[in-house]
C-alpha cells in the first residue's frame, strides 16, 4: 500500500515535470553538442568526458555529443576557447578547477572571470595527498615536521596548479621540505622509486598504483579521506594555515568540473545540469566507470558554482601567498633553499 | 625463466581464432594511424577505447597493444615518398629513405622500412624477454644526471654525423636548442618567446617543426625543379624485386639490425627519455658504424633500416616499465596503462607474480603483429612505390594538404600552420644552402630534457651530479664518440692527400 503511494506520487511529480523537461530536451533534439576538453586525448579529463558522453547524448536526446579537445598552456586555451564560445547551450567544457588560482593571482592569460561560467557541475574529486617513497626515512607526519633538514620534494612545473598545491599545503602546515619543480606526470614516482625524491603532493588517484605496490605510503590526505591517515586539517595550527587548507581541499572537491560559456540561457542551463545529473546518477554509466576506474563523486548546479564562488573568495594575504606559489616569489625560495648546505639524499644516493 | 609459460602465451595468441582475428584487424588500424601525419598512435589507442571496452581483458590488450606497435611501420611510407613523416619518430627515416625514392629507388626503401620494422619489432620482443631480471636495475639507473649527459650525447652524436661540417652541424644543433627554450620555463613559470601567444605556451610544437624543415622543403624544391619525386630519367627497379632487394638489405646488414633493434628496446625501456630520439640515435650509430659514411643522406639503405629497426623495437621497450612499474615510458604508454587497468589488468609489480602469462602474451602479441604487419604491406609496397613516379604537380597539392592537416591535427591550433610555413621558409634555405637538417630536430626533441634534467640534477646534487657513475659513462660516451670522429676525418683526408699526391 505504501508503495503504491510511494509510486502515485513520483507518476504525480513526473506527469507535473515531464512535459516541461519535454520542452527543454526538445531543444537538443536533432542538435549536436561539443563537449570541449582542455588537455589532448587520453588524460583524465578526456577519459570522462568520453565517459559522460554517450549518457547526455541519451539524457539530452541530442543527436551527438561530440568530444573535441584543445589542449595547451596548462587548460588556459581550452578554458579560453569555452568561454568565447557561443552561449547557446550547446557548447560544453570541462578543465582543471585549478584555473582559480591562476585567477586569484591576477593571471591576464586567463581571459574570463571564472564565476561568470554556467557551472555544470563536477563527476568526481581529486583528493590530494602527501606520498613519501618507501625509500625515504620520513615515515610518519610527525617525522615531516620534526626533520632538522629540508625534505626534498617533487613538484611539477612552476606555474601548474599542482605545484602551487605544494607550495601552499607547505606554507600552510610550515612543512620543512623542498620543492625540485619539473616533475611532470609519473616523473616524481620514477624519481621516488630512484630515491633521488623523497615525496610529492599529488592527487590520489594517480599514486594510488604507486602506494598499492608498496613503493610508497600516504602521510597525509586534503580534502579527502584515506583509511588510517590523517587530514590535513589536523595540522593546520592557527587560522591563515586553516584557510589555506580549506582553499586547497576546495580545489581538490572540484576535481572534474564541466561548465557552459558565459550568458548561456538559464533554461538551456537548467536542461545542461539536469542531463548531467541524470547521467551521473544512470547505473549503468557507474557501472561503466567503476570498470574504467574512474571514480564518480559529483556535485551539481549551484552547489559547484558556489565552491568556486567560495574558492576566489580569498584575503588580500592568501593571495599573496598564491602569487608567491604560481611565480616568481618560488624562484626566490630556490635560490634561498638551495644555500642550505646538506640535502638528505645527497649522501643516500652516491 | 619458466620455458613451459612462455610459448604457452604463445598458444594464447596464435591458439586463439579469435585473437588472430583481432590482431588482423589491430595491425591495419596501427598502421593507417601512423601513416597519415598528425595523428599517432596514442590517438589510435583513445579512438580503440570505445571499440575494446567489455572485450574480456586478454582480447582487449591484445589488441591495443598490436596496434600500438604497428604504428611506425606505417609511419615510414610518407617519410619516404614525400618527405613527410607520419610520427615524430619515423623523421629520421626521411634523411636517406628520400633521397632513395629520389634515385629511383622507393620499393627498395620501403622494403627495408618493412623489414627492418619486422625484424626490429620482434628482435625488441625476444631482447625484452632476455632482460626481464635485469628490468629493475637498469631502469632505475637512469636518473637527471644521466639524461642530461645522454641528451648531450645524442644532440652532439647527430651534429657530428649529419653532413659535413661539425660547426654547421652544432649551429644547427644549437638552433635546435634555442628554439627549444620557447615556452613557460618549468624553473620559473616565466614566458619564454612565447610573445603572449598561448600556443607557444607548451613549447614549438615537434611535428610542426618536423614537417616544416623537412616536408615543405621537398615540396618546395620538387616544384622549382619540376619532374616526379623520383628523380631518375628511366623508370629503376620497382615492382616486388626492388621491395624484396630492401627486405634482403635488412639481413645483409644483419650485425646493424641487431645492434640498433637492440639500442631502441633498451631507450625505450628507459621511461623520461622519450622515443623520439631513438631513431635518431640509431641513425648515428648507423653512420659511425659503417665504412662509407659518405653514402648517408644521399640514399644509404642503412639509413632507414636503422631508424626503422630502433622505432618498433623502442615499442616493446616502453612497454616493460608500463606492465612492471605502473609508470608509463611514455604518453602513449601512459593512455595504453589507463586502458590496462579498464580492461582489469592491473600494471605493477603484483603482475610479476600473478600476471606473467599476461605478459607473455603481449610481447607475443607485439612480435607476431609486426611480422604480420611487414607481410600485409608487402603485397601492397609496389603499389606505393609508384607514388614515386606522380608527376610533382599532381603530387605537391596532395603532399601539402596532408602536411598541413598533420601539423593542426597535432596540436588543434591554427598558429601552428602560421609557424610550419615559416620553418617551411627556412627548411628550405637549409636545403638550398646544404645546412645539415637533422641535427635541429634533435636539439629541439631533446632540448626540454638537457634543461630539464640539467637543473634537477643541479639542484639535487649540485656540480657533483657529474661525478655520478652513470654521469661518467656519459661523458666518457661523448668523449669517445668525439675521438673517433676526429680520428676517421684524419685518415680521409690524409687519404685524399695520398690519391692527389699519387695522381
Amino acid at each position: 500500500m505504501r508503495h503504491g503511494l510511494v509510486g502515485l506520487v513520483v507518476l504525480a511529480i513526473a506527469l507535473l515535470v515531464g512535459p516541461k523537461l519535454q520542452a527543454i530536451t526538445g531543444y537538443y533534439e536533432g542538435r549536436n553538442v561539443t563537449y570541449i576538453v582542455a588537455t589532448n586525448a587520453g588524460g583524465g579529463y578526456d577519459a570522462y568526458a568520453r565517459l559522460l558522453g554517450g549518457y547526455l547524448e541519451k539524457h539530452l536526446n541530442a543527436d551527438h555529443v561530440i568530444i573535441r579537445n584543445v589542449p595547451g598552456a596548462g587548460h588556459l586555451v581550452g578554458a579560453n576557447t569555452l568561454a568565447r564560445s557561443r552561449p547557446d547551450g550547446l557548447t560544453i567544457g570541462t578543465f582543471n578547477a585549478g584555473l582559480i588560482y591562476g585567477q586569484l593571482a591576477g593571471n591576464e592569460a586567463l581571459r574570463f572571470d571564472l564565476r561568470e561560467l554556467g557551472w555544470i557541475g563536477k563527476a568526481a574529486g581529486e583528493p590530494r595527498a602527501v606520498v613519501v617513497s618507501s625509500e625515504c626515512p620520513i615515515k610518519t607526519m610527525d617525522d615531516l615536521l620534526a626533520a632538522d633538514e629540508p625534505i626534498v620534494f617533487a613538484g611539477a612545473g612552476i606555474g601548474s596548479a599542482s605545484y602551487a598545491d605544494t607550495r601552499l599545503l607547505s606554507e600552510a602546515l610550515d612543512l620543512k621540505i623542498r620543492i625540485i619543480p619539473g616533475y611532470e606526470g609519473t616523473e616524481a614516482e620514477m624519481a621516488m622509486m630512484r630515491g633521488e625524491i623523497c615525496g610529492q603532493v599529488a592527487s590520489t588517484s594517480s599514486v594510488q598504483g604507486f602506494v598499492d605496490a608498496g613503493y610508497g605510503a600516504y602521510l597525509l590526505s586534503v580534502g579527502g579521506s584515506i583509511d588510517g591517515v590523517p587530514n590535513a586539517m589536523e595540522f593546520a595550527t592557527d587560522e591563515r594555515g586553516r584557510r589555506i587548507v580549506q582553499l586547497v581541499s576546495t580545489m581538490a572537491a572540484l576535481g572534474r568540473v564541466s561548465a557552459a560559456p558565459p550568458g548561456t540561457p538559464q533554461e538551456q542551463l537548467d536542461a545542461l545540469r539536469e542531463a548531467y545529473r541524470t547521467a551521473l546518477e544512470d547505473p549503468a554509466l557507474r557501472a561503466e566507470a567503476r570498470t574504467k576506474g574512474r571514480p564518480i563523486d559529483p556535485a551539481y548546479g549551484d552547489d559547484v558554482k558556489q565552491l568556486v564562488a567560495a574558492a576566489l573568495d580569498q584575503t588580500p594575504a592568501t593571495i599573496e601567498i598564491i602569487k608567491r606559489a604560481l611565480n616568481a616569489g618560488s624562484l626566490q625560495a630556490n635560490v634561498a633553499s638551495d644555500a642550505e648546505p646538506q640535502q638528505l639524499f645527497a649522501t643516500a644516493a652516491d | 625463466m619458466d620455458i613451459v609459460g612462455i610459448f604457452a602465451a604463445l598458444l594464447n595468441v596464435v591458439g586463439s581464432p579469435y585473437h588472430v582475428f583481432l590482431l588482423l584487424i589491430a595491425v591495419p588500424a596501427g598502421m593507417f594511424f601512423g601513416a597519415i601525419p598528425g595523428l599517432g598512435g596514442k590517438l589510435g589507442i583513445v579512438l580503440a577505447i570505445p571499440f575494446v571496452f567489455g572485450m574480456d581483458p586478454l582480447a582487449g590488450a591484445i589488441f591495443l597493444v598490436s596496434m600500438h606497435a604497428v604504428v611506425h611501420t606505417g609511419g615510414s611510407i610518407p617519410s619516404i615518398l614525400f618527405g613527410v613523416p607520419g610520427t615524430g619518430p619515423d623523421a629520421a627515416t626521411i634523411v636517406d629513405g628520400l633521397p632513395m625514392t629520389r634515385n629511383g629507388e622507393a620499393g627498395r626503401a620501403i622494403g627495408a622500412a618493412l623489414g627492418a620494422s619486422g625484424v626490429g619489432g620482434v628482435i625488441g620482443g625476444l631482447f625484452l624477454l632476455a632482460i626481464m631480471p635485469l628490468l629493475r636495475p637498469v631502469v632505475l639507473a637512469f636518473g637527471p644526471a644521466e639524461f642530461f649527459l645522454l641528451a648531450l650525447f645524442g644532440i652532439t652524436f647527430i651534429a657530428m654525423l649529419a653532413g659535413d661540417s661539425l660547426i654547421k652541424g652544432l649551429l644547427v644543433g644549437l638552433f635546435g636548442l634555442m628554439l627549444a627554450t620557447v615556452n613557460l620555463d618549468p624553473q620559473t613559470g616565466t614566458q619564454r618567446y612565447t610573445f603572449d601567444f598561448l600556443f607557444l605556451w607548451d613549447g614549438v610544437d615537434i611535428i610542426t617543426a618536423v614537417l616544416g624543415i623537412f616536408a615543405i622543403p621537398e615540396m618546395i624544391a620538387l616544384g622549382v625543379a619540376g619532374g616526379a619525386m623520383a628523380d631518375v630519367k628511366q623508370r629503376a627497379s620497382y615492382g616486388l624485386s626492388g621491395v624484396l632487394q630492401g627486405i634482403r638489405d635488412v639481413f645483409r646488414h644483419w650485425g646493424l639490425t641487431l645492434r640498433t633493434s637492440i639500442i631502441g628496446a633498451f631507450i625505450g625501456m628507459i621511461p623520461g627519455l622519450g622515443g623520439d630520439a631513438a631513431s635518431w640515435i640509431c641513425y648515428g650509430h648507423a653512420v659511425q658504424s659503417s665504412k662509407t659514411p659518405e653514402r648517408f643522406g644521399k640514399g644509404a639503405e642503412e639509413g632507414v633500416i636503422a631508424p626503422e629497426t630502433a622505432n618498433n623495437s623502442k615499442e616493446g621497450g616502453s612497454l616493460l616499465p608500463t606492465l612492471f612499474f605502473g609508470v608509463p615510458g611514455s604518453s602513449g604508454m601512459a593512455i595504453l596503462l589507463g586502458a590496462f587497468i579498464m580492461l582489469g589488468i592491473q600494471p605493477g609489480p603484483g603482475l610479476a607474480l600473478d600476471g606473467m602469462d599476461v605478459v607473455w602474451t603481449l610481447i607475443w602479441a607485439l612480435m607476431i603483429a609486426n611480422v604480420v604487419a611487414v607481410a600485409m604491406f608487402f603485397v601492397l609496397a609496389p603499389a606505393f612505390g609508384y607514388l614515386s613516379y606522380v608527376r610533382g604537380s599532381l603530387l605537391i597539392p596532395f603532399v601539402l594538404t596532408l602536411t598541413y592537416l598533420g601539423s593542426y591535427l597535432s596540436h588543434r591550433a591554427w598558429e601552428n600552420l602560421v609557424l610550419l610555413t615559416v620553418l617551411g621558409g627556412l627548411g628550405y634555405l637549409m636545403k638550398k644552402y646544404e645546412w645539415p637538417r637533422p641535427p635541429f630536430v634533435i636539439g629541439l626533441i631533446l632540448g626540454p630534457v638537457v634543461e630539464d634534467s640539467f637543473h634537477k640534477a643541479f639542484a639535487l646534487w649540485g656540480p657533483a651530479f657529474l661525478l655520478r657513475p652513470g654521469a661518467m659513462f656519459m661523458m666518457a660516451l661523448i668523449i669517445v664518440s668525439f675521438t673517433v670522429y676526429f680520428w676517421r676525418r684524419r685518415n680521409k683526408t690524409n687519404q685524399i692527400q695520398v690519391q692527389e699526391h699519387v695522381a
